[in-house]
């Protein structure tokens, strides 16, 4: 009887770490981390920030996409807006898509800078994270550009206003159009 | 005449806050800044002193002046942010384990213990049984010791 229950508690303790170690191996199998260049961007679909409907990455393939993940109570993202609007203005006819992810946001706060910054670009609503988290996006603003076939060509970890960003953000661009 | 004007427009704006009196208990905006997470850090808001946190904080307290209640709030919160800007866990599906594993823990935790004690008495018995009273010397040992006795008797 005292070895079977003596056996029963080894079973129950060595489940115990079995379970704990299955779960350390998911945790850093499931880390997020930024897709580097060259990689495929991961998909996502998420609601317009107007609330008309939802916009998938993969609608867009085939097009150039500028990604740009921002906050209404992000600082440097109000210098950028205006930046990206310009930008948006010049590169749309050349069929380069712009979207502006909104980071862990209040949807009325963020409606009120996209008017306050008259931006016309689509604008997409990431109130959980989840989209990005997956682009490994720890702070705001960053920027990816992708290829037409949805794949990664820059990361900028910064404003683009920033001068050591908006140098790379330009030939990007170029690329993404030639 | 002015002055009463004065008065009475003061009184009017004094007035208004009463007049839009909740027809329930207000909630606090202390309570919720320790029921929501800010999202950017993951602490609860009341440590948290982030652009996010703040602007979390200014919309709590502008529903809380429009009455909304905590389930209100919170609904809206969760609406916007998902449910992980509530600090506890829902109270249902594969979140029902974090409020029930404890309880587990603690009920498990203290049968061990039940039964470690239970154990530890048990063999702690043999050790004071109830022996017969004598001296403890072997029958030899005392004999020798009674002859022994006898000769200064």
């Amino acid at each position: 009887m005292t070895g079977r229950l003596k056996m029963t508690t080894q079973l129950v303790v060595l489940a115990c770490v079995a379970g704990l170690l299955a779960l350390l191996i998911w945790s850093v199998i499931h880390q997020q981390h930024a897709p580097h260049v060259g990689a495929k961007a991961p998909a996502f679909t998420l609601r317009n920030l107007d609330g008309a409907g939802k916009v998938s990455l993969a609608s867009y393939r085939g097009k150039p996409v500028v990604l740009n993940f921002w906050a209404s109570w992000c600082e440097p993202c109000k210098a950028e807006a205006r930046v990206l609007e310009r930008d948006w203005t010049s590169y749309r006819n050349r069929g380069v898509v712009f979207l502006g992810v909104d980071y862990h946001d209040l949807a009325s706060d963020a409606r009120r800078f996209v008017r306050a910054h008259a931006l016309t670009f689509t604008m997409l609503q990431d109130g959980s994270g989840n989209v990005t988290g997956s682009y490994g996006i720890s702070q705001v603003p960053e920027t990816y550009v992708l290829n037409r076939q949805g794949r990664v060509i820059a990361h900028l970890a910064g404003p683009i206003t920033d001068p050591s960003f908006a140098g790379e953000f330009r030939t990007a661009l170029a690329k993404a159009v030639a | 005449m002015l002055r009463f004007a004065a008065v009475l427009v003061a009184a009017l704006v004094l007035a208004a806050p009463a007049a839009a009196a909740c027809t329930h208990p207000r909630t606090s905006l202390g309570y919720l800044e320790g029921q929501v997470m800010c999202p950017t850090c993951h602490t609860t808001l009341d440590q948290s002193d982030s652009a996010a946190a703040q602007r979390i904080e200014l919309f709590i307290s502008r529903k809380i002046s429009a009455c909304w209640t905590t389930k209100q709030i919170e609904t809206a919160l969760v609406a916007n942010y998902g449910p992980a800007i509530l600090a506890a866990p829902s109270h249902k599906g594969f979140d029902l384990l974090a409020w029930w594993l404890p309880i587990v823990g603690v009920l498990g935790g203290g049968l061990v213990l039940a039964f470690g004690v239970w154990r530890w008495s048990r063999r702690r018995e043999p050790d004071d049984p109830e022996e017969p009273p004598g001296s403890g010397l072997d029958e030899e040992t005392e004999r020798r010791l009674d002859d022994l006795l006898a000769r200064f008797d």
